[in-house]
């Protein structure tokens, strides 16, 4: 039978037959030296122990670089770029938002409402100062009936008034009181209040409050395009490139604390937009209207222009990265252009178009960070409380909050803002940031403007032209230039530092400098792998044969 | 605060009167003021007499005195602070103060300057140091403002805070400082989200009408954005603010990473540089430039720089005990400029750094229509102890944000590391000689084992051989 066996395939008679074969024929180097030295007993325990030596720092070292590849670093280029481009898409408000006629009853009472608050807390009379200036108000006529409706149903709730009381941590002997206001859940327990050390604080939060449930009876959707507010109002001239600007190159929204914004160039196809040259002369120059004629003057205390620079299609948060400007004064942004290119995959998390994400947008632009952040927060809120909050927009079918339908939706968005903040929503672990992404760095310079020279002619220039009617010496125009500092812009990518290719030639060349061999070597110690493996399969079965045989012969013997 | 440091500085602010008046109000007169200046001479002290601001003509030499009026020769050096000495011709008169080594009047250094503002601005600084270092360091903060009277408002992240979240420290010049978010009672207030709404939101009440009207000519506040570890060199890099507007500051974070020794000269702590650390804080290249410098001052002048944190067992330089060192202090000084002293030597840059990049703009504030409630409100809130309606000149708003939360981290790695050498190393030894090793050392077996081994055991055999030759030849002599 072994004969037959051995026919088959020519196999080795032992192990040490095997090795014998295996070292001298094997490209690896040294190993001949086991066999060769074979004489000499202290060589072979030399090579044995070199080889051995030589195969662990060889695997070291391979640890070593997996590790690294595995941790999947990256390495920046940083790149200058210097073709022709878009202008940035610039936004601008005024700080000024509208009383909306449907509302303005509401508005006006609230107004009163907050006077008595003063007057209760601080014993101070300002009636004459909020209440004088509700005369103009816009007009939705379109929107009339439904108006009727909600009007009728809305009700100022006098739960949430403010109140002082004694602040109960401070340990120095001075009375010291804190101003704020209750919120409680639905069934009126687990109340808490809201407290601010400063009233000023507390006021503006409790009428930013108040002021999210009037607004939220307007309807989503405001046509405001068709009423009388145009974007002559508050520019009174725009150029760009030397050349005025054309009535198509904006668009108009409405922002509930900014007021009535306009957004220039926010497509950036329009290749009346093209960057041609750096420098003041040829960028946006716009002179504006800063008028301090503050419709809401609890909303806001500041009076001026907010600018925004930002990418096109993108929603502009004015609130994060809005530029201030100050009526009176001439004010040059210098822009400067970086964009990061992130790798995203394995090398870390980024999403190139937000299509990955699991937060649906509810901003219809391309994706940002804050966008999703909003997104995801105002998600939680509908789940949560049942209505959305009034600053971000709404999913389909939800609604407004409003707390005559959802008394306990203040309760609700505190203590959900709170855990926002705390990290407890996981908002921030679903918004990836973009893998692309344009910063503009802004640095700005200012000058008084007009000079009191020539204030008299820019007045009646701009009386002349675009009905401005100011007869008082107060500052109320502004001037802004935004132009490229140069247009080149730097660009960092990332790339990775190891890829696939470097980590098999630095593998190879490891391989080479501990044995001296390749990948065919490798192939090698795997048959010696496998002909081990069959070997003692084969002395396995020919010993459990002869074992069988043996049993055979010896049972019948046994008994008897 | 002005009007409680008045005991102390009233004499020094006459005396600078004084000189305004003589200098620039009556310069025809000059028989009139010196009149004047006499009858007080006689009544004041004569602490300022050692250290007269002095008006000279042009290289001519001849001063005339403030005190005396009298033209006189100066002997010495002449030190011009600023680069630009002459504008031939309409600018002749030029302001500056003489300082003299006490032991040896001959050695005396003149320091002038092109315009008038500046001599006398730094010229009641002088004065002024000498004055603060004499009020112990309890009584200073007193008289300083505190956080009650700073803050009206405050607002971070959506919650309110108050002067517990803020940690004074008291700065020589420009008195009580408060650090918001110090760390010093163990937690570190991180925000949530970028935007203005979550950042810190201050209004600060900024006295006027408290105001020294020479030591500082600019009202506002001054703030620094640093880390809990660093400290903050406010009148080195810090950004001002305006009163009667709301300045928001948007920031950028960056950190920056150097690889120490062998890569740069950097240091990690600091604590292998043979300066001491005066300041409490993590160090930098700032804090060891200042230590150095002090260092040196209470060396060679025996006493320690106002400006500065006291090194242990000195104490801050006053001219009643030390009239000589305002001299050396300049001296000292300009040696320092020049890299004299060694510091700029010895001191090396920190190897991690943090830096906001910050992003300002200005807004008025409040509006013309909500400035009558909000003062009202504001007035209010500061309570009983001051009296008076707010101005809004008196107020000035502060937003401090993150522009967003991207960090941008710069850091070094070694080029080379030792897989990358190893790597390298084996590729060309492949590449070139099909080599290992394995093979080197078989080359070392070889080539120095091997025959080491085969000389020595020829040389043992030659040994051995010539040992039994003998032992043979004395065994078999006896038997010859």
């Amino acid at each position: 039978e072994e004969e037959k066996e051995e026919g088959l395939i020519e196999f080795y008679d032992s192990f040490k037959d095997m090795f014998e074969f295996f070292c001298k024929n094997t490209t690896i180097h040294g190993t001949i030296r086991l066999v060769c030295s074979g004489s000499n007993r202290m060589k072979t325990a030399f090579w044995t122990l070199l080889l051995l030596a030589s195969f662990g720092m060889l695997y070291w070292q391979f640890g070593l670089m997996f590790s690294q590849y595995w941790a999947y670093p990256v390495v920046l280029t940083m790149s200058m770029h210097s073709e022709a481009k878009m202008f940035p898409a610039i936004t601008i408000c005024n700080l000024d938002p509208y009383r909306f006629d449907l509302v303005s009853g509401d508005l006006v009472q609230l107004d009163r409402m907050a006077e008595e608050s003063i007057a209760f807390l601080y014993g101070i009379n300002v009636s004459a100062s909020i209440l004088h200036l509700n005369d103009k108000n816009i007009h939705l006529k379109d929107l009339s009936n439904i108006g009727n409706l909600s009007r009728s149903s809305f009700k100022l709730s006098r739960n949430f008034s403010l109140l002082r009381m004694p602040d109960h941590n401070n340990r120095s002997g001075k009375k010291h009181f804190s101003v704020g206001f209750k919120l409680c859940n639905a069934t009126g327990g687990n109340c808490f209040y809201k407290t601010y050390s400063s009233g000023m604080n507390a006021i503006l939060e409790w009428y930013r409050f108040h002021y999210m449930n009037i607004m939220s009876q307007l309807p989503v959707i405001i046509n405001i395009s068709d009423h009388e507010e145009q974007i002559e109002d508050m520019v009174y001239s725009c150029q760009y490139d030397g050349e005025p600007c054309r009535p198509s190159d904006y668009v108009h929204f409405h922002h509930p604390v900014f007021g009535s914004c306009y957004t220039f160039n926010s497509k950036g196809t329009d290749p009346f937009w093209t960057a041609t040259k750096p420098g003041i002369p040829y960028g946006l120059s716009l002179i504006l209207r800063a008028e301090q004629k503050d419709h809401i003057p609890l909303l806001s205390t500041v009076a001026g222009v907010k600018v925004m620079i930002h990418n096109h299609n993108q929603t502009p948060f004015l609130e994060h990265e809005g530029f201030d400007i100050r009526p009176g004064i001439a004010t040059t942004i210098g822009i400067q252009q970086d964009e990061v290119n992130r790798l995203g995959g394995n090398y870390g998390k980024c999403t190139t178009n937000g299509d990955d994400v699991n937060v649906k947008l509810l901003y219809n632009n391309s994706y940002t960070l804050q966008a999703c952040l909003h997104s995801c927060f105002q998600h939680i809120m509908v789940r949560k409380c049942g209505c959305g909050y009034y600053y971000y927009p709404l999913p389909p079918g939800a609604e407004y909050c409003n707390y005559n339908k959802q008394p306990a939706w203040g309760h609700c968005f505190y203590q959900l803002y709170s855990r926002l903040r705390n990290h407890h929503l996981n908002c921030f672990d679903q918004c990836p940031k973009p893998c692309r992404e344009s910063l503009y760095k802004v640095s700005a310079g200012t000058a008084k403007w007009p000079s009191s020279k020539s204030q008299d002619w820019v007045r009646q220039a701009l009386r002349h032209q675009n009905g401005y009617n100011s007869t008082s010496n107060r500052k109320d125009i502004a001037k802004v230039t935004i132009f490229y500092q140069q247009l080149n812009y730097q660009s960092v990518d990332e790339s990775p530092l190891l890829s696939e290719n470097l980590l098999l030639s630095s593998m190879g060349s490891q391989w080479s400098l501990w044995f001296g061999s390749s990948v065919l070597s490798v192939v090698e110690m795997l048959e010696l792998l496998i002909d081990t493996l069959v070997l003692s399969l084969l002395f396995c079965y020919q010993r459990f044969r002869s074992k069988k045989t043996l049993k055979v012969t010896h049972t019948p013997t046994i008994p008897s | 605060r002005y009007s409680s440091m008045k005991d102390y500085l009233s004499e020094l602010d006459k005396e600078t009167k004084k000189a305004l008046e003589t200098f620039y109000g009556f310069s025809e007169g000059k028989s009139k003021v010196r009149r004047s200046v006499e009858e007080w001479n006689s009544t004041g002290s004569d602490l300022f007499k050692q250290i007269p601001l002095l008006k000279f003509e042009d290289f001519s030499k001849t001063a005339t005195d403030l005190r005396s009026g009298q033209k006189r020769r100066v002997e010495g050096s002449v030190f011009h602070k600023d680069s630009s000495i002459v504008n031939s011709g309409d600018s002749n008169d030029i302001i500056g103060f003489q300082l003299c080594d006490a032991n040896n009047s001959s050695e005396c250094a003149l320091y002038t300057f092109s315009s008038g503002v500046n001599a006398i601005q730094e010229w009641y600084k002088l004065h002024y140091m000498n004055i603060m270092a004499q009020i112990p360091l309890e009584t200073k903060e007193k008289l300083s403002y505190s956080a009650d009277d700073l803050l009206l408002t405050c607002f971070f992240d959506g919650l309110s805070c108050d002067k517990r979240h803020f940690t004074r420290f008291h700065h020589p010049l420009h008195g009580n400082c408060y650090t918001f978010n110090s760390g010093e009672n163990g937690t570190v207030l991180s925000t949530s989200t970028a935007g203005s709404e979550y950042g810190l939101q201050v209004v600060l009440f900024i006295d006027e009408a408290d105001y020294n009207p020479f030591l500082v000519t600019s009202t506002g506040a001054k703030i620094i954005v640093h880390d809990q570890n660093e400290y903050p060199f406010i009148e080195d890099i810090g950004t001002e603010i305006e009163t009667a507007a709301v300045t928001s500051i948007g920031m950028h974070f960056t950190r920056s990473r150097k690889l120490s020794k062998p890569y740069s000269d950097c240091t990690e702590t600091g604590a292998d540089i043979p300066v001491e650390n005066l300041y409490n804080k993590s160090y930098s290249l700032q804090i060891c430039l200042h230590s150095c410098f002090q260092k040196a001052m209470v060396d060679s002048c025996g006493c320690a720089q106002y400006a500065q944190p006291l090194p242990a067992g000195a104490e801050y330089c006053n001219y009643k005990k030390n009239p000589n060192w305002m001299y050396c202090y300049y001296r000292l000084h300009e040696k320092f400029v020049k890299e004299q002293l060694g510091c700029q030597q010895i001191c090396k840059d920190a190897c991690s750094f943090k830096e906001w990049a910050l992003t300002t703009s200005i807004a008025q504030w409040p509006s013309a229509v909500s400035e009558d409630w909000m003062l009202r409100v504001l007035s209010w809130d500061k309570g009983q102890k001051i009296n008076k309606k707010l101005n809004k000149t008196d107020l000035a708003n502060l937003m401090v944000f993150y522009k967003d939360l991207n960090e941008r981290f710069i850091s070094e790695n070694p080029a080379n590391t030792l897989v990358i050498l190893l790597s390298n190393f084996g590729g060309q030894l492949g590449l070139w000689m099909s080599c290992s090793v394995v093979c080197v050392i078989e080359i070392v077996e070889v080539f120095f084992i091997d025959s080491l081994s085969i000389v020595m055991r020829r040389q043992w055999q030659k040994a051995k051989r010539w040992w039994n030759h003998r032992q043979q030849e004395r065994l078999g002599k006896p038997p010859q």
